[in-house]
């Protein structure tokens, strides 16, 4: 699956279109270059350096070890801020909780089962 | 998939919790995956040690997020609600839920939340999408634990002086 690289040259002030989305080369100041995208409001824009740092916490996240352990000795969840949970979303997640609830086969802390879930093994 | 006149479910495979079920409407879609997943469009939430849940993939039985309630944060998305965002066709007004993914380490001290990178999912059509806010306040590190008695006594005025 090869993309190409399409490289065109421009001078400050002028533009390109990608599909809608419209680049513009605002100004050169030595290394620097400006650019100016307008795009529609629902288009996600990144610098690719935060875009990569996304995607390697994603990766690693993914990947991650099972030590979820919400009730762990001596330790306290940090959540940054004494203020009251925003309504609106604290209710979205316990409606879109699935009622299933499972034992991890591998390394995981054991979940206590609610109800007896067949075929689940060990 | 059966119908069995009440719900219909849809059978899951997991590497982690073998085979199981799950209502075929508790599924989630992420039109654009997540970043760096973008094919993988279909989840279900599943119940963990509390504040947890499982961000479960339904097409790849090795992928699965441990995912936190973003409420649990406070207000910190106020202002950048993706309304309008095509991929959740979110509108002002639609219930949603931001999903908050943690990288969870041997150590605990050593697992962190992606403040950076939140999940919004449309309570009303089960759509969500992965959002990067380009905000310095906003880490992707955020550590979740930290010791008992490293948190000054002043703070955090509404506890209620239970500490788990």
């Amino acid at each position: 699956m090869s993309q190409g690289l399409l490289i065109l040259t421009r001078k400050p002030g002028e533009s390109i279109y990608i599909g809608d989305i419209k680049v513009t080369v605002v100004e050169v100041k030595g290394p620097q270059i400006r650019l100016g995208i307008k795009a529609p409001k629902e288009v996600r824009i990144y610098r690719e350096e935060i875009y990569l740092q996304i995607l390697e916490e994603n990766r690693l996240a993914a990947e991650g070890g099972m030590s979820t352990n919400a009730v762990v000795e001596g330790l306290t969840p940090n959540f940054g801020s004494s203020q009251p949970a925003n309504a609106k979303a604290s209710g979205g997640l316990s409606k879109l909780k699935s009622s299933t609830s499972l034992t991890p086969k591998s390394d995981g802390p054991i979940i206590r089962k609610k109800g007896t879930n067949g075929g689940s093994n060990e | 998939m059966s119908s069995t006149g009440d719900t219909e479910v849809v059978t899951v495979k997991s590497t982690r919790f073998g085979e199981f079920t799950v209502p075929k409407d508790s599924l989630i879609h992420f039109p654009s995956g997540l970043i760096g997943f973008p094919r993988a469009k279909s989840f279900v939430i599943l119940e963990h040690k509390p504040p947890f849940s499982w961000l479960h993939s339904i097409e790849d039985p090795n992928l699965a997020f441990v995912v936190i309630d973003g409420a649990e944060f406070g207000p910190i998305y106020e202002g950048k609600i993706p309304y309008g965002d095509r991929d959740t066709e979110l509108e002002a007004g639609d219930d949603y839920a931001i999903l908050i993914v943690v990288t969870a380490r041997p150590d605990p001290l050593q697992t962190t939340a992606n403040l950076k990178a939140p999940l919004f999912v449309n309570v009303r059509n089960k759509k969500g999408v992965q959002i990067i806010f380009d905000d310095a306040r906003l880490s992707t590190r955020h550590q979740l634990w930290e010791k008992k008695e490293d948190i000054p006594t002043s703070e955090a005025s509404d506890d209620t002086g239970e500490k788990k």
